[in-house]
């Protein structure tokens, strides 16, 4: 107990003497916590919502339609015989269940500027044991009402919910509901928009002029793996026949198609968020290591006035495991602040109903990445200064260097300019530090990748909604637009801060390097090397780590865009040129980032660094 | 009182340097006058914190003064930049400082050859004249030892060699025997005994009584000021202490 | 012990017993190890030397009726003894006592003192390091200088001690 309250003592005296390591060390964990915080939150809502959705409407394993187009004159096989496919369709020994078949009726939507193509599917009142459209607001079709139900991408392009009314070519129609299920998609990334109606309603409509379109059925079989073989024999069936208007498709297909949509995106939030966290993550390691290394001496004096090794690895542990505390606090609070709002727009783009909240079990998970890199950082460098004699870590601040004196020259190096040559000494001196800053800054180039494939994801997802306006489609320009703004939102805003962090990583790595170096530098201009000359060595010996950062990062990145396509989409959207972009501008972005702590050092007199002892 | 044919090679008036600590304006160096003749020895003498070393540094250019002038090989240099500064430092200065300050990523021979490298001498050029250094030193067998593995008199050897490599104007050397031990210093005082009479010109910052004593001029600094001037090399020897060490103590009952 | 005794009377007369307590106090510690006697036996040879003079006073209540006095070849003599920078033969207990007893009397500044002795001892100091640069560096006579010049840099290190603690001394 004792032992306990100096440690905690030591830790205050230390966390006063150094606020500005403290509060940056503070202000990284509190970022690592806060995306972990987010991610966690949003993983939630990016976890597989057309399963979630398709679960809870029964979805289909065989979807069966026929259209026969919106040409009223032609038929090409009368309704009533692809009813009677549909019937022994339905009657093959597979099927386990049968939804429908469902009329659909076609007609005009009446909306601000024009019109909007729309497929109204007359639905019976009860509920359907094959996709039964999942209620979002509202309620579903009942007799005693002609009121209809709007899927959720159409009430949100209309900005409509319940009780307010559609109009169809001229026919006021109130809004009973909302709902959606995996066999519409959302529109407007799907057309034409689709309501639900009952029999009665359909017959009003009918009488104002909707004609049938055609027929829809949904099945369930015995075994949900038979459903690729049943679609492909059933469609060799129709196909052989007179029409090519009959399409089977399955629930496998339907998902794999609904992930090249918006679903990707949501994957992309939270890989994002968990990427973002793990570079936090890496340089708030890189601090606390940097922070422990000046320390090695501090542990040392500690052990000459008597203190025990156990107190000193203790007190070192309160002081940073009291940080990681306090950004666990901050960083979940911060996380529930945010988080809710990012699933809000993740809901509008994925359709998941209840917004994500953040559970004890996240909140420990939390606590646990922040206090394991605290004390995995402070542990290492704690035992080494403990296993030193105390005389040597007193003698010296620095890791003291290994192995016997190298027979290098300079001569395997001649050639090259001699701030090249001690640059390159210098990285070569610590191989150990070098790694860790690589992988550090690694973690940043694979990020850059992904921000930069978000970009041209993004384009792709828009080009894809946004296509050339059709008659019938006055709706695109505004209810599209609505909804990619969102998206773009939370698009470019990952990818911005990805950079920032990548950024903020760098410059951490760069500002320790420096101090590092500083009392060699000043030596090196004692000696008459300017400081342009210590600055360029400095940047030398910090590119090492950055080219080999670049030859890692590259290739993780463009491994997690692979992760996050689900291997179900055509190659990675990150360009060959833009690969080479990033491989020629993060060095030199790099270089520019060591040269400003460099730079600040070199303005100093070497006089105050020599004397600081 | 420049010396005949002597030309100083520093020369320095009124040189103040102040530093704020905890808001208070400290005078490190207040005020000072002084000057090194070409082939003299000057020590500074005083008890730590008297300014000395921080006088150093300003002949040296490693900090700036906050009033008075240098004039260093001629030339007036307080309003150089730190780039002329460098440059002008590989040839006219070379420093000792009393931490060796020797790069600890570079070999010995390395550190010595690096102020040649840095005037452009050619690389074989250097790593001639670093060895010849080295073996008139006596560590030409430490050359390629790593500096963490060279013991304190080594070090400050290694530091020496590094300061001579361009043959400076002057040598400016802070506690050059601070952390050394009574025979490392022995060597360091042999070593600057042989540089005077090769005829360069020294000032040594020092509170080590037996280094101050081999200067030809002492000039003792309190509270950043200079508060004595001695002439120690115009005093003939009597010869008294080593008679006194032939004195077996039987003349000294007297008392 | 006659120089720093003489130095004592400088200031004014005194009896034997008021040059102990002087002796004493000035000394510290090791004063108190000086047997009483050796101050008159002192005095008795400093008489005899026609340095001092002494004079009976009528005091009976006191057992001590003698007050000694500085005579002109005592006053020259110590004039003498301050200026004398001959280290060792001046030990460090004289150049202490000097240092006082020049305070007391106001013969001298003892900051000046201390700076012509520490002069001095830089001299010699130099002259030590001069022969040990001359000699091999692992000679056998080496090691007696090395022993020279170790104890004049023990010895300057003091003075640069006095000097500071009489120039507090003087400003308070």
């Amino acid at each position: 107990m004792r032992s306990f309250r100096l440690a905690v003592r030591l830790a205050r005296r230390n966390l006063r003497r150094r606020p500005a390591q403290a509060a940056l060390l503070l202000l990284t964990l509190t970022l690592a916590t806060g995306m972990f915080g987010v991610g966690m939150a949003l993983y939630g809502s990016a976890d597989g919502p057309w399963d979630r959705v398709w679960a809870a409407t029964d979805g289909f394993h065989v979807s069966a339609a026929y259209y026969r187009g919106r040409d009223a004159d032609r038929a090409d096989v009368d309704l009533d015989a692809a009813r009677a496919r549909f019937a022994e369709l339905a009657a093959a020994p597979e099927v386990r269940a049968v939804g429908g078949p469902w009329t659909h009726l076609y007609g005009l939507l009446d909306v601000a500027g024009g019109t909007e193509d729309l497929t109204a599917e007359i639905r019976d009142l009860g509920r359907s044991p094959v996709d039964q459209p999942l209620v979002t607001a509202g309620s579903w079709l009942s007799a005693g009402s002609d009121g209809v139900v709007l899927e959720q991408g159409l009430a949100d392009a209309l900005d409509v919910g319940p009780g307010d009314t559609i109009r169809v070519q001229g026919h006021q129609l109130a809004v009973r509901g909302v709902a959606m299920t995996v066999s519409r998609g959302r529109f407007p990334l799907s057309r034409p928009a689709q309501i639900w109606i009952t029999l009665t309603t359909g017959e009003a409509l009918r009488r104002i002029g909707l004609t049938e379109e055609g027929l829809e059925m949904q099945l369930r079989l015995h075994d949900p793996d038979d459903a690729e073989a049943f679609a492909t024999a059933h469609e060799a069936i129709e196909g052989r026949g007179e029409t090519s208007a009959l399409f089977l498709d399955t629930w496998r297909r339907r998902r794999a198609d609904s992930h090249s949509d918006i679903d990707i995106l949501a994957g992309t939030v939270f890989a994002a968020g968990t990427l973002i966290g793990l570079l936090t993550v890496a340089t708030a390691a890189v601090i606390v290591g940097g922070r422990m290394a000046a320390q090695t001496r501090q542990i040392g004096t500690l052990k000459a006035v008597g203190v025990t090794p156990r107190q000193v690895v203790l007190a070192l542990l309160v002081e940073n495991l009291a940080l990681a505390g306090l950004a666990t606090l901050v960083g979940l609070g911060a996380g529930r602040m945010v988080a809710p709002r990012l699933a809000e727009v993740s809901q509008t783009v994925l359709g998941r109903p209840e917004t994500p909240t953040l559970t004890w079990g996240r909140a420990a998970v939390v606590a646990g990445v922040a206090a394991a890199v605290v004390v995995l950082a402070t542990v290492r460098p704690a035992v080494r200064g403990l296993r030193h004699s105390t005389v040597r870590s007193l003698a010296s601040g620095a890791r003291p260097p290994r192995g016997p004196g190298h027979r290098t020259r300079w001569a395997a190096t001649a050639g090259l300019p001699l701030v090249a040559v001690l640059g390159l000494r210098s990285a070569r001196r610590r191989p150990a530090r070098l790694l860790t800053n690589a992988v550090g800054l690694s973690l940043a180039v694979a990020l850059i990748v992904v921000a930069a494939g978000l970009r041209p994801s993004l384009n792709r997802l828009a080009a894809a909604g946004s296509a050339p306006a059709q008659p019938g489609e006055a709706l695109s320009a505004g209810a599209v637009d609505h909804l990619y703004e969102a998206v773009r939102a939370i698009v470019l805003g990952t990818a911005g801060l990805l950079l920032v962090l990548a950024t903020v990583n760098a410059l951490i790595i760069a500002a320790l390097a420096a101090r590092d170096s500083a009392r060699n530098h000043a030596t090196l201009r004692a000696l008459g090397a300017t400081p342009r000359q210590t600055v360029a060595t400095l940047i030398v010996s910090q590119l090492g780590a950055c080219l080999l950062a670049v030859a890692l990062g590259l290739p993780l990145g463009l491994g997690l865009w692979s992760v996050m396509d689900g291997g179900d989409l055509p190659p990675v959207p990150v360009p060959a040129t833009t690969l080479l972009a990033i491989a020629a501008v993060v060095p030199l972005g790099f270089a520019a980032l060591v040269a400003v702590p460099a730079r600040r050092w070199a303005r100093r007199p070497p006089a105050r660094v020599l004397t600081y002892e | 009182m420049s010396a005949p044919g002597g030309r100083p090679v520093v020369e320095a008036t009124g040189l103040t340097r102040i530093y704020a600590a905890d808001g208070v304006a400290v005078r490190a160096v207040d005020g000072v006058d002084l000057a090194v003749e070409a082939g003299e020895t000057v020590s500074v003498m005083g008890p730590s914190g008297c300014g000395k070393s921080s006088l150093l540094h300003l002949l040296g250019g490693l900090d700036r003064a906050d009033a008075g002038e240098i004039v260093l090989d001629g030339r007036r240099v307080e309003g150089l930049s730190e780039t002329s500064w460098a440059v002008l430092r590989r040839r006219t200065i070379g420093f000792v400082f009393q931490s060796f300050n020797l790069v600890d990523e570079l070999t010995a021979v390395e550190n010595v050859e690096l102020p040649a490298l840095l005037v452009g001498a050619s690389a074989r050029r250097a790593r001639h004249r670093a060895v010849e250094l080295l073996e008139r030193l006596g560590v030409a067998d430490r050359r390629d030892h790593m500096p963490d593995r060279l013991s304190g008199g080594e070090s400050q050897r290694v530091a020496v060699a590094r300061a001579l490599i361009n043959d400076p104007l002057l040598i400016l050397a802070d506690e050059p025997t601070g952390n050394l031990d009574s025979r490392a210093t022995g060597e360091i005082l042999r070593l600057f005994a042989d540089l005077r009479a090769s005829g360069q010109s020294l000032l040594v910052v020092t509170h080590d009584a037996r280094v101050a004593s081999t200067a030809d001029r002492l000039l003792t600094m309190r509270d950043g000021a200079v508060i004595g001037h001695t002439h120690l090399g115009g005093v003939a020897p009597v010869g008294s202490v080593l008679a006194g060490l032939a004195d077996f103590g039987d003349a000294g009952g007297a008392r | 012990m006659r120089d720093p005794i003489l130095a004592l009377l400088a200031k004014e007369p005194a009896h034997g017993y008021e040059l102990r307590q002087r002796l004493v106090q000035a000394l510290g510690p090791p004063g108190r190890a000086l047997n009483p006697g050796q101050v008159y036996v002192t005095l008795g040879r400093l008489v005899k030397a026609g340095l001092v003079a002494v004079e009976q006073v009528g005091q009976s209540s006191h057992p001590d009726k003698k007050v000694y006095e500085l005579t002109a070849a005592g006053r020259d003599r110590v004039a003498e003894w301050l200026a004398d920078l001959s280290w060792p033969k001046v030990t460090p207990t004289d150049f202490h006592l000097k240092l006082i007893a020049a305070a007391v009397a106001g013969l001298a500044d003892p900051v000046a003192l201390i700076d012509a002795q520490r002069h001095e001892l830089l001299r010699q100091l130099r002259e030590v390091q001069g022969a040990i640069l001359v000699e091999p560096p692992d000679s056998r006579g080496g090691l007696l200088l090395e022993g020279a010049a170790l104890r004049l840099q023990a010895d300057i290190r003091w003075l640069e001690v006095c000097e500071q603690r009489w120039l507090d001394w003087s400003i308070r």
